[in-house]
């Protein structure tokens, strides 16, 4: 690690610290942000352009079988993004599904040092442990999914919270998870039985309970465990014309917040803010959604955007994906995790010309920019879902320029403005707003301000990046090229204390760590040693208990939050 | 032109080579071929003995002879659209993915993978042919597309796989699933083989030697008349695969059928 950084004359905009553009410097000694650099230190001249602390993805689907799985089923993925080896930088190749080093080069190259993978199946956490190291230039978490897990069920219909919160307490410590992932709450399980549940209150084929009991019972066993993040939800019914009823229903199940992180976190919300009752009349409620999330702080919703061109949907929504193959019949992957969950994996072209499409391209933009509160409502395509992640600067663009987003109405599907009230919203977010909703948002979301993230305050971890811009001198709404251009490729990316990628080229081997957590729980409450919870595993399961675990290997560099549960 | 390329001596000979610049068209300028050793790009001279002889104003006249050690240089003949490659000897695997026209001769063994998603020209295999001869990549879609694949000898497991058109001819045995996924075009078999033709939803094979027992999703639809080699041979046709409502026909021997029934 070098000894110090000095980033001078840095347009800096840290959102947490409430710093809103500002000239100054920034101290780096140690991998930590300091008030004086160490003498002898190196020094960056960032010359006014704009400083922010270095991005974090809440939502992305990167490492894990399901992508790989998306990986090996997409040859023609494969070829579509190649980059030769140079200097330390790997081979790399694919374009929405790409090797790890492709994603950990792409996201280095745009700022990003920290990526929350959004779904991991507990049973395969080895997988994605080991895509996790093999992604060296960003810090990783996992969303661990719960949706159909049997013991969880069982503890639902028990109305027993402190069981459950027993449960995600010894799950994710075994499989070094960070938070609770629910995708379609016990739609993957009504999947394996062929069927999927029609709305929240619709039960679970056999174990009798509603996907708004396993919701609310998640959220207050969540609580209980104090965890640094809220559930995180990928609400019934995705991509279903009419769903926004669900996902209003859904949101009012958010109990007030106790402290100021949010008690519920919505995911890609542009898939579930349909209306309409088919493909035909499909239109946006991104209005009726904005509404109820802008009367509720203790909801945080990602966007979700989707934009035009290829991509791989990927996703643990097991029958959402058998609707996608009824409707494209191209090749399909479908994939069941025992008494835990399901997946899918269905490549798919977002086309202009799609009216479908174009309403769907709408409603992510119109979240983003009814939602008043940035805090609320976050940056992500859902990496690779709405389209990859290299987007992102498109997307940041278009939230800034209303003219972009007029040049863009020209060459989609002209009756989409019928159907949506994008064209109408005249609002462009500033350079505050955009800093905030990806990175200061996240690293508020998920709870790991605490551990140094997502700010530039002296002690925080010196994650920074610097990019070609001048907000001084620029005006996003008529120089949308330019934003998009410089917010695809820093000048430094530095990640804990060292320049890891310049001038789009990424310059170390780099070394991340994987950040997970575990809820201490009382005795009594220990799962591991609980006589039911071991016959699950000796009846059903084709592991032990004792083999289920993650050891510790499979993370060379892993950071424990540790909670104090209320049990 | 010919081009010759004779195989320098190797210390690591096992290290394969991957050879895509191989192709009758880039012989034409005098460009800086390179092709790699394992993860190192080197020179083409430095891995082959060069030797051109001869002009030519078109690929199509450009003939690139292979000799020496050829057994693990995969890749030759890739995206190939002119021209002809005659491999004196065994070839590695992929050799004539993608290629869409021209003439790739192996006198030896060819590995897995021969005339991968091959879109047309012609693939002379006079030895034996390994896995996946003529099928599509993993995750692909559609095999073969178009052109003509000989195979003298025998081929492995999967030949043919998702075989979307062209035709494919295997004079010996093949192993298990050949066919498997066809949608079009054309396999014959001249020896044995095993599970023919599983989900196969178009196109035509044909078994003349022993297809052991046929998977119970084909229906028997008649008999025909069927020339190979300048023989007739009386044939039963099968109509599959049905599990997968497939509209393709499968081609066996009556006598394989009764002789299978009189064991049975």
């Amino acid at each position: 690690m070098t000894q110090g950084i000095l980033i001078k004359n840095a347009y800096v905009i840290d959102p947490l610290s409430g710093i809103r553009g500002e000239i100054m410097d920034i101290a780096i000694r140690d991998g930590r942000i300091v008030e004086e650099a160490p003498p002898g230190s190196e020094v960056i001249d960032a010359g006014g352009c704009l400083t922010l602390p270095g991005g974090i993805d809440s939502h992305s689907h990167v490492c894990g079988t399901k992508v790989n799985f998306g990986r090996y089923m997409s040859p023609e993925d494969m070829r579509a993004g190649r980059t030769s080896r140079k200097g330390v930088m790997h081979v790399t190749s694919g374009y929405s599904v790409p090797t790890t080093f492709g994603n950990s080069y792409r996201y280095s190259t745009m700022g990003y040092t920290t990526v929350l993978e959004g779904a991991m199946a507990p049973l395969e956490a080895r997988h994605t442990h080991e895509e996790f190291t093999a992604t060296p230039h960003q810090d990783m978490l996992a969303n661990t999914l719960f949706d159909g897990n049997w013991s969880v069920m069982e503890a639902v219909r028990e109305k027993d919270v402190r069981r459950a919160a027993a449960i995600v307490a010894w799950t994710l410590a075994a499989v070094r998870g960070f938070a609770i992932k629910l995708t379609n709450p016990g739609g993957t399980e009504a999947w394996g039985w062929g069927k999927d549940v029609a709305n929240i209150h619709d039960p679970v084929p056999h174990f009798e309970v509603t996907p708004a009991e396993i919701i609310s019972t998640m959220i207050q066993a969540n609580e209980i465990l104090r965890l640094p993040h809220s559930v995180h939800l990928h609400c019934n019914n995705l991509g279903v014309p009419g769903n926004f009823q669900t996902t209003l229903e859904t949101m009012d199940l958010a109990p007030p917040a106790q402290g100021d992180r949010q008690t519920l976190y919505l995911t890609h919300v542009q898939f579930h803010s349909y209306g309409g009752t088919t493909w035909r009349d499909i239109s946006s409620k991104s209005e009726e959604i904005a509404r109820s999330l802008n009367s509720k702080p203790q909801v945080v919703i990602d966007m979700g955007q989707i934009m035009f061109g290829r991509t791989t949907t990927m996703t643990a929504d097991g029958p959402m994906e058998f609707k996608l193959y009824m409707l494209h019949h191209n090749k399909w992957s479908n994939h069941d995790v025992e008494l835990e969950t399901g997946s899918g994996i269905i490549p798919v072209y977002y086309s202009r010309k799609s009216l479908v499409n174009c309403v769907m391209w709408a409603i992510g933009l119109e979240l983003a920019l009814l939602a008043k509160n940035p805090w609320q409502c976050l940056l992500s395509t859902d990496n690779p879902n709405g389209a990859p992640f290299v987007k992102y600067p498109e997307i940041i663009a278009l939230l800034m320029s209303r003219r972009m987003r007029e040049n863009e109405r020209k060459e989609i599907d002209p009756r989409t403005e019928h159907y949506v009230p994008l064209f109408a919203l005249d609002r462009e977010l500033d350079w505050y707003d955009i800093a905030v909703m990806t990175r200061a948002g996240q690293a508020k979301a998920l709870g790991i301000t605490r551990i140094g993230k997502g700010h530039l305050a002296p002690g925080a971890q010196a994650d920074v990046a610097v990019y070609p811009l001048k907000p001084e001198s620029l005006d996003p709404s008529v120089d949308y090229q330019q934003v998009m251009a410089g917010f695809s490729r820093t000048l430094y990316t530095i990640k804990r204390g060292r320049v890891v990628a310049r001038d789009g080229d990424v310059v170390v081997e780099g070394a991340n760590s994987t950040i997970w957590t575990r809820a201490r729980v009382p005795p009594a409450y220990d799962m591991g040693s609980d006589p039911e919870f071991t016959r699950k595993f000796d009846q059903y399961y084709t592991v032990r208990l004792r083999n289920y675990p993650v050891q510790d290997v499979y993370l060379p560099r892993g950071v424990c939050i540790e909670t104090e549960a209320a049990l | 032109m010919r081009v010759i390329l004779k195989t320098r001596p190797r210390k690591k000979p096992h290290v394969p080579i991957e050879a895509e610049g191989i192709i009758p068209q880039n012989f034409l300028r005098k460009n800086d071929l390179t092709v790699y050793e394992g993860n190192r790009e080197r020179h083409l001279e430095d891995l082959f003995f060069v030797t051109v002889e001869g002009p030519a104003v078109s690929p199509d006249q450009v003939e690139v002879i292979l000799t020496g050690d050829t057994g693990s240089i995969k890749r030759v003949g890739e995206y190939m659209n002119a021209g002809r490659i005659i491999i004196e000897g065994d070839i590695g695997m992929h050799c004539g993915n993608f290629m869409s026209a021209g003439e790739i001769i192996v006198r030896g063994n060819a590995d897995a993978w021969l005339g991968r998603e091959m879109r047309g020209g012609r693939i002379l295999c006079e030895g034996n042919a390994g896995d996946y001869c003529g099928a599509g990549y993993r995750g692909e879609k559609r095999g073969m597309r178009g052109g003509t694949i000989e195979v003298m000898g025998n081929a492995g497991d999967f030949v043919a796989e998702y075989l979307s058109g062209g035709e494919v001819i295997v004079h010996g045995n093949c192993g298990d699933l050949p066919g498997v996924e066809m949608r079009g075009g054309t396999l014959v078999i001249g020896g044995n083989c095993s599970r023919p033709c599983g989900n196969m939803t178009g196109g035509t094979c044909m078994v003349l030697g022993d297809p052991g027992e046929l998977l119970p999703s084909f229906r028997r639809n008649g008999s025909t008349e069927a020339e190979f080699g300048g023989k007739k041979f009386r044939m039963a046709v099968f109509r599959g695969d049905v599990a997968n409502r497939g509209k393709g026909t499968l081609l066996v021997r009556e006598e394989a059928i009764i002789s299978r029934l009189r064991e049975g």
